[in-house]
């Protein structure tokens, strides 16, 4: 269990955080499954760092992306998170719908990035290689097209995690789904490669070789229109690759941070 | 009691594997391996003459609507199609309902074509504003289905506000905004024409249509017996709301099908209507609910979309003949047959509006003018009388009784 505080932004906004660990400072922005509360991806990071890992507008409260219209406020909002918590030059490190959220962060405001690490992150579209639609599926299945075995294993499966009631449990997911579809229906490419260009961070980009969802081949497309950017694709993994293979995203992202967060 | 001639417009050609062959009769089905535009030509003269026919049989309206990528209904524009039958006819009303308002930029486009075919008709429009299934608006037209029925809203308070303003005005919307709305022309009906709300069940939506005084039209496909439920929450809302009970707030679709015994009808009606339920009304589980679609608040009250709890019904099954009439999906047999079952939906629903499809599945033209006619002639009179005492305002007046139509004008003799 992680600890857990809300957060008032300028705007008048709330935003709950979870904290975990000790160490240099980590932010994890969260992918389509929201945080759960034995997370293993937060606790493998709080082995060594300390993790700073606010909730995705809309995944407690559908009504709190009413006025959080597009990417773009979106971006805006987690710049408002990180003025509120004091942070700046911050490590981020996304997952999925978090690493696009990272992606645009880093866009949008790029002084406020300085490492970041996007894992399976979408926000680029190829005609000839499309994402798959995440959505042209009952959203309860989802998890079909997001784990290499088609479903979750490890804590994730753990069904602790989810409410007891079966309504809440449901809701829960289709806040977070509503929240996903909202800021990349139909197709999700807002307009990330025009900004990418901005992104000054030290950046890791990390894809499951096996992704359905977000074909592979998007690792080279982020870690090209990145400056320096370096990308990993690691084998026998699918879009929950930092669940699927925690052990060597851990060390991917201690590697990629580790000789520079020393010196920071 | 009013009876209204509904259209689908399905192409009747689907092949025969097609359920086994093709995942979705919507949304992904290959037009241009399936569709064939010169069967098609055929296809829309004939449909296009049966609610002609309808008229002269004296329906009250004649109904078509609105769908995107669909096998079973080939209108994705409802306004081309009324607009060729206000030439064409005089005295039926033009139920139109679709624009689902939220697909159209600015929505200011459906007040200007449904003023024009109220214009054109001599006032015999009937507004039908639908948000849209799932697969018409996310699916087919790429509208997000997290903001969909917000940007329905606006559109809908848009194009009102558009036909009641008596000056131009800015309108600076959350997903529209003019700085000069105006349209040209404005509806005959004043201030605009009866709305009325095409939809499923959503709590939401009943609140807003009773509050509005809009019509709720419900749409199943599943018959009168399925539907009492959702009727019967309908009237308990306008009863907590406070409105007055009227049979003419709401409108139910029906099939029909008339025939002189019930096993003649059995002869005539089998096949179309086991075309549409097992051939046409064949959808994929993906595109029926997309997050967002139906609100949080729906959801927590077990409510779901009428086309979702559809799919379920359907999926993976066979219907059979007697499986169509015991639930009540197609009413049809002999005319006392279709009277009782008819006065049996009236007692259990009270609705005023009945919105029939004689013409279902691959119904030939010629079963279809002669259920048309058998029911107009041997149905309707019965049933006429049914909530006459009632008042209805959701319902066209006859604003222009002076206007002369102009017949069309032909050919010059030599």
């Amino acid at each position: 269990m992680f600890e857990s505080e809300t957060l008032k932004l300028s705007g008048g906004r709330k935003v709950q955080v979870y904290r975990a660990g000790k160490g240099p400072a980590v932010v994890w922005l969260h992918g389509p499954h929201g945080i759960r509360k034995n997370d293993p991806v937060i606790a493998a990071l709080a082995e060594r760092y300390a993790v700073i890992a606010p909730v995705s507008p809309g995944f407690n409260d559908i009504e709190e992306i009413d006025d959080i219209r597009d990417v773009h406020d979106l971006a805006l909002h987690y710049d408002d998170i990180f003025e509120a918590l004091g942070l700046d030059g911050i490590t981020l490190v996304g997952h999925s719908y978090g690493g696009m959220i990272a992606a645009e962060l880093a866009a949008h405001v790029p002084k406020r990035v300085k490492r970041l690490v996007l894992i399976s992150p979408f926000g680029l579209w190829r005609d000839d290689h499309p994402v798959a639609d995440l959505f042209a599926r009952p959203y309860m299945t989802i998890d079909t097209i997001l784990w290499k075995d088609g479903k979750p294993s490890g804590p994730m499966a753990d069904p602790a995690n989810f409410p007891n009631d079966p309504m809440e449990k449901a809701v829960g997911i289709v806040q977070g789904m509503t929240t996903v579809a909202k800021y990349i229906w139909p197709i999700p490419d807002k307009g990330l490669r025009r900004r990418l260009h901005r992104v000054s961070a030290d950046t890791l980009v990390i894809f499951g070789e096996k992704d359905a969802f977000v074909p592979a081949l998007y690792a080279e497309e982020f870690s090209k229109a990145i400056r320096g950017a370096r990308n990993v694709v690691v084998p026998d993994a699918a879009h929950m690759v930092p669940y699927e293979k925690t052990d060597e995203v851990m060390r991917l992202i201690a590697q990629q941070l580790d000789g520079t967060t020393r010196a920071a | 009691m009013k009876f209204h001639w509904f259209h689908l417009m399905p192409y009747p050609y689907l092949p025969e594997d097609f359920k086994e062959k093709y995942k979705s009769v919507w949304v992904d089905p290959p037009a241009a391996e399936l569709y064939d535009p010169v069967k098609g030509h055929q296809v829309y003269n004939d449909y296009l003459d049966q609610l002609e026919f309808a008229e002269q049989m004296g329906f009250d309206g004649i109904c078509v609507n609105e769908h995107h990528q669909n096998g079973y209904g080939l209108m994705p524009s409802p306004n081309l199609m009324a607009a060729a039958l206000a030439r064409r006819t005089s005295k039926a009303k033009l139920v139109v309902l679709g624009n689902s308002v939220a697909l159209y930029d600015p929505p200011t486009r459906v007040a200007e074509e449904m003023a024009m075919l109220d214009v054109m008709s001599g006032g015999r429009l009937v507004a039908g504003f639908p948000v849209g299934t799932a697969m018409d608006t996310a699916y087919c037209y790429g509208a997000n289905p997290a903001t969909l029925r917000e940007k329905y809203r606006e559109g809908v308070e848009l194009i009102l506000r558009a036909w009641k303003e008596r000056r131009p005005f800015s309108f600076n919307g959350k997903y529209t905004q003019l700085r000069y709305v105006n349209p040209w022309p404005t509806p005959i009906q004043n201030p605009h024409p009866p709305i009325w709300i095409p939809g499923g069940s959503s709590i939401e939506t009943w609140e807003w249509v009773i509050k509005n005084d809009f019509l709720f039209a419900y749409l199943t496909y599943f018959g009168y017996m399925a539907g009492t439920t959702v009727i019967d929450h309908f009237w308990e809302t306008v009863d907590r709301l406070g409105a007055d009970f009227n049979p003419n707030r709401a409108a139910f679709l029906q099939f029909v099908g008339v025939a002189d015994t019930d096993a003649e009808a059995e002869r005539l009606y089998s096949e179309p209507a086991q075309y549409f339920y097992n051939r046409c009304f064949h959808l994929d589980p993906a595109f029926v609910a997309p997050p967002g679609y139906s609100s949080i608040a729906s959801m927590r009250k077990g409510v779901q979309s009428t086309v979702r709890e559809s799919a379920q019904k359907v999926q993976g099954k066979h219907l059979s003949w007697k499986d169509i009439i015991d639930s009540g999906c197609v009413v049809a047999g002999s005319p006392q047959t279709v009277i009782d079952r008819l006065n049996d939906m009236a007692d259990r629903m009270k609705v005023g509006h009945v919105m029939l499809l004689l013409h279902f599945g691959n119904m030939s033209h010629e079963t279809t003018l002669y259920n048309t006619q058998r029911f107009a002639q041997d149905v309707m009179p019965k049933l006429r009388h049914r909530f006459s005492e009632y008042e209805d305002r959701w319902w066209p007046k006859d604003t222009l009784p002076q206007l002369q139509r102009p017949a069309p004008i032909g050919v010059a003799a030599e």
